[in-house]
C-alpha cells in the first residue's frame, strides 16, 4: 500500500513531463496518457477507501538531511479530497478532448493540468507544512499557465493577477509556517498534533488560505480568471485548486493544531461577508463565467463556514460541501463552455431559448444548479444543511441566518442565468450541441450531482470518519 | 388489510412502495407517453396503489427506521394519528387529480416529462407527511421545489415568468424552513418530530417556531408567499394549478401548520405568535377575497379564492384553540377537494370554449350540466353552505375565531360574504343566462371523460364528508389530533349558524342588487371593489405594488448594486491601486537612483548613519 501511496502522487507528478514528449508523436496518444496518469491517481486513492473507512491508514516516512522530513499519508481527510479531486479531474480531461482539439499549446496544456493533478495528490497527501507549501506554489505555477493560456494580452494579465495574490498569499503563509517551526522545531504534522499554534501565525497561514479559496476579499483573481479555456476554470476555479484553502484549513486547523477558540467566530464572519458579497456580484453579472465564478467565491464560504464552525457536523458538512460543488459547479462551468464554445460568447444578453438547441446542456445545467443550490435530493442539500447546523450548534445562530440568505440568492442568481440562457425567445436558431465527448461529460456531471444525493450515505461515512478525528 | 400494513412495515418496503413506486410509475407514465391507453392505466394504478398504502397506513400505522447518512439524516417514518389522516386526503385527491393530468396532456409533447415530475412530486409529499426525522421531512419539503419547478417549465416553456416567480417566492419560505427545522433540533436536542412535545415559544423557540410557520405559509401559498399562484393561474398548465396551489401544497402547508402550533411548540392561545397567524389568516382572506372579486379571468379569480380559503385555515388554527385545530384538519379536507376540483372545471371550460376570461364566455349550463352541478356542489362547500363539507369545518374555525377576538370573527365573516358573492357571480355568469361563445367559435367543444369523471369525484369528496360530518370528526379529526374534547355533530352555538347563514344571505341579496344595477353579473360585484378605501388598495394591487415578489427583486438589486460597488472598489485596489503604486515607487527609485555619484555617496554615508543609530540604539 505504501507503494500504491507513492504512485497515486508520482505518477501524475512525473507523467505530466512525459507528455509533451509522447504529443510529439501523437496527439491520441498524449491525450490518453494523460487520461491514464489521472486515473491512475484516482483508482489508486480509491484503493484507500476500505483502509480509512475501517479506521486506519496508510503512510510513508522519510528522513532527509538538514533536520528535514518528508512523509506522506493517506487517512480519511486526505483520501476523501484526493478521490473527490481526481474523479472530477477526470471528467474534465474528457471534456477537453472536445474543447481544446483546436487550439495550439495543447503538450503544455496537457501537461499543466496533468501536473497540477500531481501537486494536488502531493498536497493532500503530505504530512510536511513545507511540502504544503512546495505543491501549492507548483498549483499556482500551473494556475498561471493555464489562465494565460490564449497568450492574448488580457488573458496574460489576468494570469499575472492570480498567480500574484495566490504566491503573496503563500508567501504570508510560509511566514506562519516558519513560526510554527520556531515553536516546535519540525515541520512534521504528525509530530504537531493537537499544539497550540500562535495567534499571528493562524493569521498568516489563514492569508493563504483565503487568497486560494478566494475569499473576501483576496477573491478578485477569480472572477477575472474567466478568460481561461473552460476545462482550465472548472478544474482550478471551481472544482480542485480553490478547494485547497478550504483543505489546508481542515487539515491544519481541525485536524492538527489548536487555536484560539476566537477563530471559530472570525472566520465564519469572514465567510459570510464573502458569501454575500459575491452573491450580490452574481445577481448583477452579465458573462455567464463570472456568474459561475462569484457564484463559487460564495458557496466557498459555505465550505469555510462548516470547517470553521469547531463541530463535526460542521466539518463533515463542509467535507460533502466540496464534494458536492466540485462535482456540480465543474459541471455548471463546463456546461457555460459548451454554450460559450459553440456561440463564441459569455455575454448572456446574446443568448436565450437555447433550450431547443442545447437540451442535454440545458438538463445538466439545472441538474449541477439545483444541486449548488441545495435542493434535495441532491447532494448540495445535505451539505448546505449540514454546515448550518454546524453553525447553530456553534452558536452562532446569526451567522447562520446570513447564510440561509446567501442560499436563497444562491437560488436568484443561478436561475436567473438559466433563465436568461436558456430560455426565453430563441436568439440562436442555428446553434447546437457538437461535441458528444463535451455534452457527455457534462451530462455526466449532472447525473453524478443526483446520484451523489440518492447515496449521500457513501461519502456520509467518510465525512463521518474525518468529522471523528476531530472530535 | 392488516397483511398489507405489516409488509409496508418492514423496512425498506415502506420507501420503496410510498416513494420510490411512485416515481417508478412517474417513468412508466414518461415512456408511455405515446400510448395514451397504457400510459392512463399505468397512472390509475399508480394512483389507485398509493390510496391503497394510506388507507392500510390510516389504519393500522407505521414505524419504519433505516439507517442513512447520519447527521439526522436516518430514515425514520411514523405513520399515526395526524401523518395518517393527511397521508390519507393526499392519496385520496390525488387520484383524481392523476386522471385529469393524464387527460388533459393527452398527446402533449411536454406532457410525459410534466407527469413524471407530478409523480416524483406525489412521493415526495409521501415522503414529507410521513417522515418523523425531521431534517428529512425538509429533504421531502424542499425536494418538492425541484418538481414544481420543471413542472410548471414543462407545461408551459414559452412562459417561464410563472415558474421563476414560484421558485423565488417558495425558495424564502423552503430556506426559512430549513432553519426553522435546524433551530428546532437545536433547541429541543431532538431529530425526530415524535420526541418533540410542545417546546416552549420562547427566545431561540419563538425563532424556530416562526420559522417553521413561515415554511408552512410558503406551502400554503397565503401572504406574502402568494403571488406566484395567480400568475402560475396564467402561465401555467391547469394540472398544475390542480395539484398544487389546489390539493397538495395547501394539504402540506395545513399539515406542517397543524403539527406546530399543536405538537411541536406550544402557540397559546392570544400568544404573540397566535396573533400573528390571525393577522396573516385574515390579511390574506380579505384581501384575496376583493382580488378575487376584481378578476375578469376564471383560472385567476380561483387562484385568489384559493389563496382566501388558504386563509381562512391560518384564521383558525392560529387560534391555538382545540376547536380551532379540527376546523383546521376539516377545512383542509374541504379544501384540497373544492379547490382542485374548482379548478379542474376551469380547465374544461378552457377546453370547451378556448377562453377562461368571463368577458367572453358564459351561459355553459345548458351545454355543459355535469360540470355546472359540479360547480354548484364545489361551491356551496365553500361558502360553508349548512350541509356541505364546508359548514362543519366553517363553523369550528368561526367559532374559534369568536373566542380569539370580535376582530377575528369580523374578517371570517367578511370573508364567507366575498366568497359568497364571488361564487353567485361565476355561477350566473358562466352557468346561467344565455350562452356566450368567444368570438371565431361557433360551438361548445368535447371535452374528455376523464376530466369530468375527476371533477365529478372530487365534488362528491366535497358533499360527502358534509353528509357524513358527525362520522369524519368521529373517526378522522380527533384521532388525528387527540384533542380530548369532541365536536362531532350540528354546530353547538345557535348563534353562529345564524350569523353564517345571514353573511350568506346577505351576500345573495347584494349579487341580487349588483347585478341590477351594473345590468350583468359578471359586474355584479362592481360597486365593491370601487368603495373608497378598496379602489386605491385594488389598482396598487394591479400595478403590482402589493406584489411581495416586486418588492423582493427590488430588494435584491438594491442589495446586488451595493455588492457590485464593493467589488469594484476591491478591484480597483488590484487593477488600479497595486500596480500603480508599484509604478509609482519604481519611478521614484529610478528618479532617486539617477546616476550621479555625489547622490549615492550621500545616500551611502546617510545609510551608514542609520545603522550607527541603530546600533546605538540598541548598545546604550
Amino acid at each position: 500500500m505504501r507503494g500504491l501511496l507513492l504512485a497515486c502522487i508520482l505518477t501524475p507528478l512525473i507523467g505530466a513531463f512525459l507528455l509533451p514528449l509522447i504529443g510529439r508523436r501523437s496527439e491520441k496518444a498524449r491525450n490518453a496518457f494523460a487520461l491514464a496518469f489521472v486515473l491512475a491517481a484516482l483508482v489508486g486513492s480509491c484503493a484507500f477507501l476500505p483502509t480509512v473507512l475501517a479506521g486506519n491508514g496508510v503512510s510513508v516516512q522519510a528522513t532527509l538531511p538538514l533536520g528535514l522530513s518528508f512523509g506522506f499519508k493517506a487517512d480519511a481527510l486526505a483520501v476523501f479530497m484526493a478521490v473527490t479531486s481526481t474523479l472530477v479531474a477526470s471528467v474534465i480531461v474528457v471534456y477537453s478532448f472536445g474543447y481544446i482539439k483546436e487550439y495550439g499549446n495543447q503538450n503544455e496544456y496537457y501537461m499543466m493540468v496533468v501536473l497540477f493533478i500531481g501537486a494536488m495528490m502531493g498536497l493532500v497527501y503530505t504530512t510536511n507544512l513545507v511540502f504544503i507549501y512546495l505543491f501549492w506554489e507548483i498549483s499556482s505555477l500551473c494556475c498561471w499557465r493555464l489562465i494565460g493560456f490564449y497568450r492574448e494580452e488580457i488573458t496574460i494579465v489576468r494570469a499575472n493577477k492570480a498567480f500574484l495574490v495566490t504566491v503573496l498569499g503563500a508567501l504570508i503563509m510560509l511566514v506562519g509556517f516558519i513560526g510554527i517551526w520556531g515553536q516546535t522545531g519540525t515541520f512534521d504534522m504528525e509530530a504537531m498534533r493537537g499544539v497550540h499554534v500562535p495567534a499571528w501565525a493562524v493569521v498568516c497561514i489563514f492569508f493563504g488560505i483565503l487568497s486560494k479559496s478566494a475569499t473576501f476579499p483576496l477573491h478578485s483573481w477569480l472572477p477575472d480568471a474567466g478568460v481561461a479555456p473552460s476545462p482550465v476554470t472548472s478544474l482550478l476555479h471551481a472544482a480542485v485548486l480553490v478547494k485547497i484553502g478550504v483543505y489546508a484549513y481542515a487539515r491544519l486547523f481541525d485536524v492538527t493544531f489548536a487555536i484560539d477558540p476566537a477563530f471559530t467566530t472570525i472566520v465564519p464572519v469572514i465567510a459570510a461577508v464573502s458569501a454575500l458579497i459575491s452573491a450580490g456580484c452574481a445577481m448583477k453579472a452579465t458573462d455567464l463565467k463570472r456568474v459561475v465564478a462569484y457564484s463559487t467565491i460564495s458557496q466557498l464560504a459555505f465550505i469555510l463556514l462548516g470547517v470553521s464552525s469547531g463541530t463535526a457536523v460542521g466539518l463533515a458538512g463542509g467535507m460533502l460541501y466540496i464534494l458536492a460543488h466540485s462535482v456540480a459547479k465543474g459541471g455548471l462551468f463546463l456546461c457555460a463552455g459548451v454554450v460559450e464554445h459553440n456561440l463564441h460568447t459569455k455575454d448572456m444578453a446574446k443568448m436565450g431559448g437555447l433550450i431547443t438547441r442545447f437540451p442535454v446542456t440545458a438538463a445538466a445545467f439545472l441538474l449541477c444548479a439545483f444541486s449548488v443550490m441545495g435542493v434535495p435530493p441532491f447532494s448540495g442539500y445535505y451539505a448546505k444543511s449540514m454546515v448550518i447546523t454546524g453553525a447553530v450548534d456553534a452558536g452562532h445562530l446569526w451567522i447562520a441566518g446570513v447564510f440561509v440568505l446567501g442560499a436563497f440568492m444562491t437560488v436568484f442568481y443561478l436561475m436567473r442565468a438559466f433563465f436568461k440562457v436558456f430560455l426565453g425567445p430563441q436568439t440562436n436558431p442555428q446553434a447546437r450541441e457538437k461535441e458528444p465527448v463535451m455534452v457527455a461529460s457534462v451530462l455526466f456531471l449532472g447525473v453524478l450531482a443526483l446520484a451523489l444525493g440518492l447515496f449521500i450515505n457513501l461519502p456520509a461515512e467518510l465525512a463521518g470518519k474525518i468529522a471523528e478525528v476531530m472530535a | 388489510m392488516t397483511a398489507l400494513t405489516a409488509f409496508l412495515n418492514t423496512g425498506a418496503v415502506f420507501l420503496l412502495c410510498l416513494v420510490v413506486l411512485p416515481i417508478l410509475a412517474g417513468l412508466a407514465v414518461w415512456l408511455l407517453k405515446k400510448r395514451y391507453a397504457a400510459q392512463l392505466t399505468a397512472a390509475l394504478l399508480a394512483g389507485a396503489a398509493n390510496l391503497l398504502f394510506a388507507l392500510a397506513l390510516f389504519f393500522g400505522g407505521a414505524d419504519v427506521r433505516i439507517p442513512f447518512a447520519g447527521f439526522g439524516f436516518d430514515l425514520h417514518f411514523l405513520v399515526s394519528g395526524l401523518s395518517a389522516a393527511v397521508l390519507l386526503v393526499a392519496a385520496a385527491v390525488t387520484l383524481p387529480v392523476v386522471l385529469y393530468s393524464v387527460s388533459y396532456f393527452k398527446g402533449s409533447k411536454q406532457g410525459g416529462l410534466y407527469l413524471l415530475f407530478y409523480f416524483v412530486s406525489i412521493g415526495f409529499v409521501n415522503g414529507a407527511i410521513t417522515a418523523d426525522a425531521l431534517e428529512i421531512l425538509a429533504a421531502f419539503w424542499e425536494g418538492l421545489l425541484g418538481c414544481m419547478t420543471v413542472m410548471l417549465l414543462a407545461g408551459s416553456v414559452t412562459k417561464p415568468r410563472a415558474a421563476l416567480k414560484m421558485l423565488w417566492i417558495c425558495a424564502v419560505s423552503d430556506l426559512l424552513f430549513m432553519f426553522g427545522v435546524i433551530v428546532t433540533i437545536h433547541v429541543s436536542g431532538q431529530t425526530q418530530l415524535s420526541a418533540i412535545e410542545r417546546l416552549p415559544v420562547a427566545g431561540e423557540g419563538a425563532l424556530g417556531c416562526v420559522l417553521l410557520l413561515l415554511g408552512a405559509m410558503g406551502k400554503a401559498g397565503v401572504m406574502p408567499f402568494y403571488s406566484w399562484i395567480p400568475t402560475a393561474a396564467e402561465d401555467g398548465p391547469t394540472p398544475f394549478l390542480a395539484a398544487f396551489p389546489g390539493s397538495l401544497g395547501s394539504i402540506l402547508g395545513g399539515y406542517l401548520l397543524l403539527r406546530v402550533v399543536t405538537k411541536v411548540y406550544a402557540v397559546a392561545p392570544g400568544s404573540a405568535v397566535s396573533v400573528f397567524l390571525l393577522a396573516v389568516g385574515a390579511a390574506t382572506l380579505l384581501l384575496a377575497g376583493m382580488m378575487a372579486l376584481h378578476q375578469k379571468n376564471l383560472k385567476r379569480l380561483l387562484a385568489y379564492a384559493a389563496i382566501g380559503q388558504a386563509g381562512t385555515l391560518f384564521l383558525g388554527v392560529g387560534t391555538g384553540l382545540a376547536a380551532g385545530a379540527a376546523g383546521g384538519l376539516f377545512q383542509m379536507i374541504n379544501h384540497a377537494a373544492v379547490t382542485s376540483g374548482l379548478f379542474i372545471l376551469a380547465g374544461a371550460v378552457e377546453l370547451k370554449m378556448g377562453t377562461t376570461d368571463l368577458d367572453h364566455i358564459g351561459g355553459l349550463g345548458k351545454k355543459a350540466p355535469v360540470l355546472g352541478s359540479c360547480y354548484l356542489l364545489s361551491g356551496l362547500s365553500m361558502i360553508g353552505f349548512p350541509g356541505f363539507a364546508g359548514f362543519f369545518s366553517k363553523e369550528l374555525l368561526f367559532g374559534a375565531a369568536l373566542e380569539a377576538g370580535v376582530g377575528w370573527f369580523v374578517a371570517a365573516m367578511i370573508g364567507v360574504f366575498l366568497t359568497a358573492v364571488l361564487f353567485f357571480k361565476v355561477g350566473a355568469s358562466l352557468f346561467f343566462g344565455p350562452l356566450k361563445l368567444p368570438s371565431g367559435q361557433r360551438n361548445v367543444r368535447r371535452t374528455n371523460a376523464g376530466m369530468i369523471v375527476s371533477a365529478s369525484a372530487l365534488a362528491l369528496f366535497a358533499l360527502l364528508p358534509g353528509v357524513f360530518g358527525g362520522w369524519v370528526q368521529r373517526m378522522f379529526v380527533e384521532p388525528a389530533l387527540n384533542l380530548g374534547e369532541s365536536f362531532a355533530g350540528w354546530p353547538k352555538s345557535a348563534l353562529l349558524v345564524i350569523l353564517l347563514l345571514a353573511a350568506l344571505a346577505l351576500a345573495a341579496l347584494d349579487f341580487a342588487l349588483g347585478r341590477k344595477k351594473a345590468g350583468s353579473a359578471l359586474k355584479c360585484a362592481d360597486h365593491l371593489t370601487n368603495l373608497p378605501l378598496v379602489k386605491p388598495l385594488l389598482a396598487a394591487a394591479d400595478a403590482g405594488k402589493l406584489d411581495p415578489y416586486n418588492g423582493l427583486v427590488s430588494a435584491v438589486d438594491g442589495f446586488s448594486a451595493v455588492c457590485q460597488k464593493i467589488e469594484d472598489g476591491v478591484s480597483w485596489f488590484y487593477d488600479k491601486g497595486v500596480p500603480g503604486a508599484v509604478s509609482g515607487l519604481g519611478g521614484a527609485l529610478h528618479r532617486i537612483v539617477n546616476g550621479s555619484l555625489t547622490r549615492y555617496l550621500v545616500m551611502a554615508i546617510a545609510g551608514v548613519a542609520f545603522i550607527l543609530l541603530i546600533y546605538l540604539v540598541v548598545m546604550l
